[in-house]
Parts: structure tokens; sequence; C-alpha cells
């Protein structure tokens, strides 16, 4: 195969993949704090979508100004979802809060329909269609800013693990008990936590907005963005983003073999045998934390 | 004897008749009265299920976490009535709970660990002078200060565990059995560290512990405790030389808890 084709098909692929780590990463802010994937995150990143869209074209506001009043909106909704539907869940078996997610992701949908309806609306970022050459290789722009933005989030929150708030959060994530008896409020870390979530739903639901559209479908996203979290191993944010690149280059080489003996399709075959042998190979994924055991 | 020896000091901490409930049903104590009197250490002793973390836990709020509350009586700190008292505001004005197995944030170094219990308020030189402190303290935890904490021994995760209570500031430090699975040597240096910032810097101290032996050579007074309630209390020497007590140690050797105690004079009396 022509090698320059290759490259661009990886390239293009990693870049792709970026933009499922831009996803992960809301993921894993959430199972660090609270030991479940948020089944809402596809939800929050449509919400995100549509609130910018409300700000930008139904009040008209500038995009500069409309993102960063969105990112407020959608902090504030995250901190306030532990506040309302997760608090007095605390201490209840996990599952139960993993099932309020996935009611969550129905309400959020359910939502935007009734408000904006379901046909798909333009985000009109203004960023140009025209591909972008790298030598020979063509790159599309949207998704170079795209994984311009998640490398960003991934140094701003490896930078935030370290301050102080950062390592308490870190110190929930390891043993709610422990937390507390030192004084450290649980909740509000749990609060923390959804709240950056859905501010990173805000970029990719930007970010895919403009690339695929605004509409109900964006909340599917939460399967492709899974996968790569579980790969990445949950709760690693360098897990999301070295898995967001494999996978996305695994997918686009990978379908570019495969279609034309498939017909078709075989992106998502690619997709779900990606996730499955993960589990079964190597639960923990790439990065994913083990229990530490002492010998 | 003046008036001044007459007046006992007020006590730090009292607990008044509580009763504790878990999940609504289970009845873990059942009226437990106890007083840690400023700057003193005060032992709480008993077997395995008598009710001692629970009473850990009701003092620092941390029984709501495990669907448990206080169902009758009062507990007071310093003078305030804390039942109603959110666990992380109990922490502030000053009651630190060491929990049961030193649960240490495995994935941590002891530098994080420390951090992570101080005070967002707490400036960086304060947070750095803290830390030294700790060091001072626990010189094994300072060269380890940048390895995971889950990868330390078991003693120094212990004194780990004391270490982040302690960059709390409390007044009260309540530790719930901090000798369990350590060598006897660890245990010595522990309880004699633990002695020295009681003397130090007047912290007063609740020990939770089965090992009788070890807790009655620091603290001035110990109580003991079965089934959910307190079936003795006295000054250290006192229980020292109490002969109940004196069974344990000798029932220590066959099973060391106080089920034995019972178990070992019922035998005696039979025999005797
Ligand atoms: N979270 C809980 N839920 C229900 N019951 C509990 C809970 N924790 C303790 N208990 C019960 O309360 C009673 C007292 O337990 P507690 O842990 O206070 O004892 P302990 O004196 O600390 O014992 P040990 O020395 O084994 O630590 C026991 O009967 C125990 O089974
Ligand atoms: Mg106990």
């Amino acid at each position: 195969m022509d090698p320059v084709f290759l490259a661009e098909l990886a390239i293009n692929g990693a870049l792709t993949g970026l933009l499922y780590s831009l996803f992960a990463i809301g993921l894993v802010l959430i199972y660090k704090a609270s030991s479940v994937p948020n089944l809402a995150q596809g939800g929050l990143t449509m919400v995100g979508a549509y609130v910018v869209l409300a700000l930008a074209r139904d009040v008209g506001m500038p995009l500069w100004l409309a993102i960063p009043i969105a990112v407020a909106i959608m902090f504030g909704l995250g901190f306030g979802i532990e506040r309302v539907a997760l608090r007095r869940l605390a201490g209840r078996p996990v599952v139960m809060i993993l099932m309020i997610t996935l009611g969550l992701d129905i309400f959020l949908r359910g939502t935007t329909l009734a408000v904006w309806g379901g046909t798909s609306r333009s985000m009109e970022l203004g960023v140009s269609y025209e591909p972008l050459f790298l030598g020979d290789i063509l790159v599309s722009r949207i998704h170079l800013v795209g994984a311009f933005v998640a490398v960003m989030f991934f140094a701003a929150f490896l930078l935030f693990f370290r301050t102080r708030l950062g390592i308490k959060l870190r110190a929930i994530a390891d043993d709610y008990m422990a937390s507390w008896s030192v004084g450290i409020s649980v909740e509000r870390g749990i609060g923390l936590s959804w709240g950056l979530a859905s501010v990173v739903a805000v970029s990719a639901g930007v970010i895919w907005g403009e690339i695929q559209g605004v509409d109900q479908a964006l909340s599917l996203l939460l399967l492709k963005g899974l996968t790569v979290a579980v790969l990445g191993g949950l709760d690693s944010i360098l897990g999301a983003i070295v898995a967001g690149i494999i996978l996305g280059v695994v997918e686009n080489v990978g379908a570019d073999f495969l279609d034309p003996l498939v017909g078709g399709g075989s992106r998502e075959l690619i997709v779900a045998a990606v996730l499955i042998l993960t589990i079964m190979i190597r639960p923990h994924g790439l990065f994913g934390r083990h229990d530490i055991e002492r010998v | 004897m003046s008036m001044e020896d007459q007046t006992v000091a007020e006590p730090i901490l009292s607990m008044n008749s509580v009763e504790v409930l878990y999940d609504n049903v289970l009845l873990a104590i059942k009226g437990v009265s106890i007083e840690v009197p400023k700057g003193k250490m005060v032992a709480l002793l008993g077997s395995n299920g008598a009710g001692k973390s629970t009473t850990l836990k009701a003092i620092s709020g941390l029984l709501k976490a495990e669907r448990g509350h206080i169902s009758r009586g009062e507990i007071r700190f310093r003078g305030t009535a804390i039942t109603e008292v959110l666990a992380q505001n109990r922490v502030e004005m000053g009651i630190c709970h060491v929990i049961e197995g030193r649960r240490v944030f495995e994935h941590l170094t002891p530098d994080e660990n420390l951090i992570a219990a101080a005070p967002l308020g707490m400036n960086r030189a304060a947070l750095n002078a803290e830390k030294d402190r700790i060091y001072n303290y626990f010189p094994r935890l300072a060269e380890r200060r940048n390895s995971l904490a889950g990868y330390l021994s078991g003693g120094e995760q212990q004194m780990l565990a004391i270490g982040r209570a302690l960059v709390t500031q409390p007044d009260l430090l309540m530790l719930d059995e901090p000798s369990l699975g350590l060598a006897p040597f660890l245990v010595a240096e522990i309880f004699d560290m633990i002695k020295k910032i009681n003397r130090e810097e007047g912290l007063s101290v609740l020990l939770v512990e089965q090992n009788a032996l070890a807790a009655l050579e620091v603290v001035s007074d110990g109580y003991l405790i079965e089934n959910g309630r307190v079936v003795m209390h006295d000054t250290a020497e006192a229980l020292k030389a109490n002969s109940d007590i004196q069974d344990f140690y000798l029932g220590g050797k066959e099973g060391s808890n106080f089920h034995n105690v019972k178990h070992y004079s019922r035998r005696k009396r039979w025999l005797s």
C-alpha cells in the first residue's frame, strides 16, 4: 500500500482518536471520584453543545463569549447533579449510581428534544473546511483544532492533579472513609469532578457538534468514548489520550483494509472488538490502577 | 487542699449515655458514657465487636457513612454538643479519628497524604512546617516521602495515618487499634511518639486498643467496654492491678481477647 496514504489514514485516525479522548477525559474524571462510568457523559456533551448554540444563535452572543458562559453553566449543572441526584445515594451500591447516570442520559436527551427539537443544527465555528496539507498528507482543520484542545485539557488536568485541590480529589478516589476522617468533603469533591467533566463535555460538544451537527446523536459518542476510557484504564487521563490515539488509528487503518472485504461497517466492529478484547485480556486497561498488593 | 486542686479540669470530650443503631435495627452500643480530660490520654479497651470502633465513629461523625446513627445520648466537645455536626466540621473543630486498619491513601505518596489532609486555608509555609513536624516525629516516613504509600510497611503506614491526622491540627486525637498487626518494638515506638506529642503539645488522646498491656503503659485512665456497655472505668494503675485485666494478660497467651477473660475466669472458678 502507498505509504503516504497509510500515513494519512494513521494521522487522521490519530486526530479523530484524540477527539474520542476529549470525550473520554470527562468519563475518567467522574470514574476517578465515583468509581462509575458516567453513562450520561454523552448527554452532557450534547447539552453542552445545545447550550453554546442557544447562547450564540438564540441569544445572539459571539462564540468567544457563548462558550465560556456555557462552560460556567455546565459546571454548575454538573455540580448540581451531585447535589440533587447523587448525594442521597452515598454508601449505596455502585450499580445504583450507574442506573442514575443512565436515567440522567435519557432525561437530558428528552429535554433537548422537547426544547430544541430533533433537527440537526450546525455549530458554525468558522473553522475552514479547506484541508490542510502537511507535506503530502491531507488533514482536517477542525480535527486538528479538536486534537489540540484534547491535549490542552490533558496537560491542564495533569497539572491540576498536582495542586492541593487535585491531591484531595485523588485522595477521595482512593478512600472515601479515610477522606472523611481527615475532614475532606467527599461530596464536594464528587461535585467538583462532575463539574469538571461537564466543562470537558462543552468542549467535546462544540468540536463534535461542528463535525457532525448538533442533535441527539451527539449523545451516542458515549460508545466510542467509553471504549477509549476502558482501553485507557478508566481512571487514567494519560490512558484516555493514548487509548484514543490507538483506537482512532486502528479504526481508520483497519476499516480501510476490512471495509472492501466485508462491504462496509467494519468501524463499528473494530470498536466493539477493542472494547471486548480489552475487558477480556486486560481489564485494568493500559494505564488503569491496580489495587496495590504489598509483598 | 486548695480549691484549685479540687476542680476537675473540664473534659475536652464527654459522651453521655450514647446509644448507636446501625441500619436502624442493630444496637451496637448501649448507653456508653466516657470522658477524656483535657490533655490526657485515655484508653478504651475491649474485645472484638465490643463497640470500640462504633464509639469512636459516633464521636468523629463517621457513623453516617456506615448508615449508623446516634439514637440516644449526647456527645459534647469542649462543652458544645456535636451530635448534629457534620464529620468534616468536627475535624475543623479539632477532632480527628485515625480509623481502623491504617487506611492511608495508597496511590498517593506520604507527602501527598499529608497535603490531602491539610485544610485548603493553610498557607504554603504553614503546610511545609507541618510536614517537617510530622517527619520529625516519624523520621522513617521522611525517607519514604516520595514513594507510594501503598508500598510502605505496616508500621510506616500507621505512622503516616497518625501523621496525616496530626496535619488537621486536632485537639483530640482518636486512634483505633494502631498496634494491630505490628511488631512489639514498633508498637512501643508508635506509642512513645504519641505520648511525646501528648506531653509536648497537650494533645488529648482517646486510644482504642485490644493490646491492653501496651495501652495501659501510656494512658492515665482506661475504660473497659463489653457488649456495647462500659463495664469498668479506672486509672491505668488500678486497671493494671485489676485481677480481671490481669487475667486478660494470661488469657492473652491463649487467644488474646477479652472473651477469653470470661472463659478463663469461669474456668478458674470452676477449677478452684
Ligand atoms: N457498619 C456496620 N453495620 C452494621 N453493624 C455494624 C457495623 N459496624 C459494626 N457493627 C456491629 O456493631 C458491633 C460493634 O462493632 P465495633 O466495630 O464497634 O466493635 P469493635 O469493638 O471495634 O471490634 P473490633 O475489635 O473487632 O474492631 C458489632 O456487633 C458489629 O457487628
Ligand atoms: Mg474496631
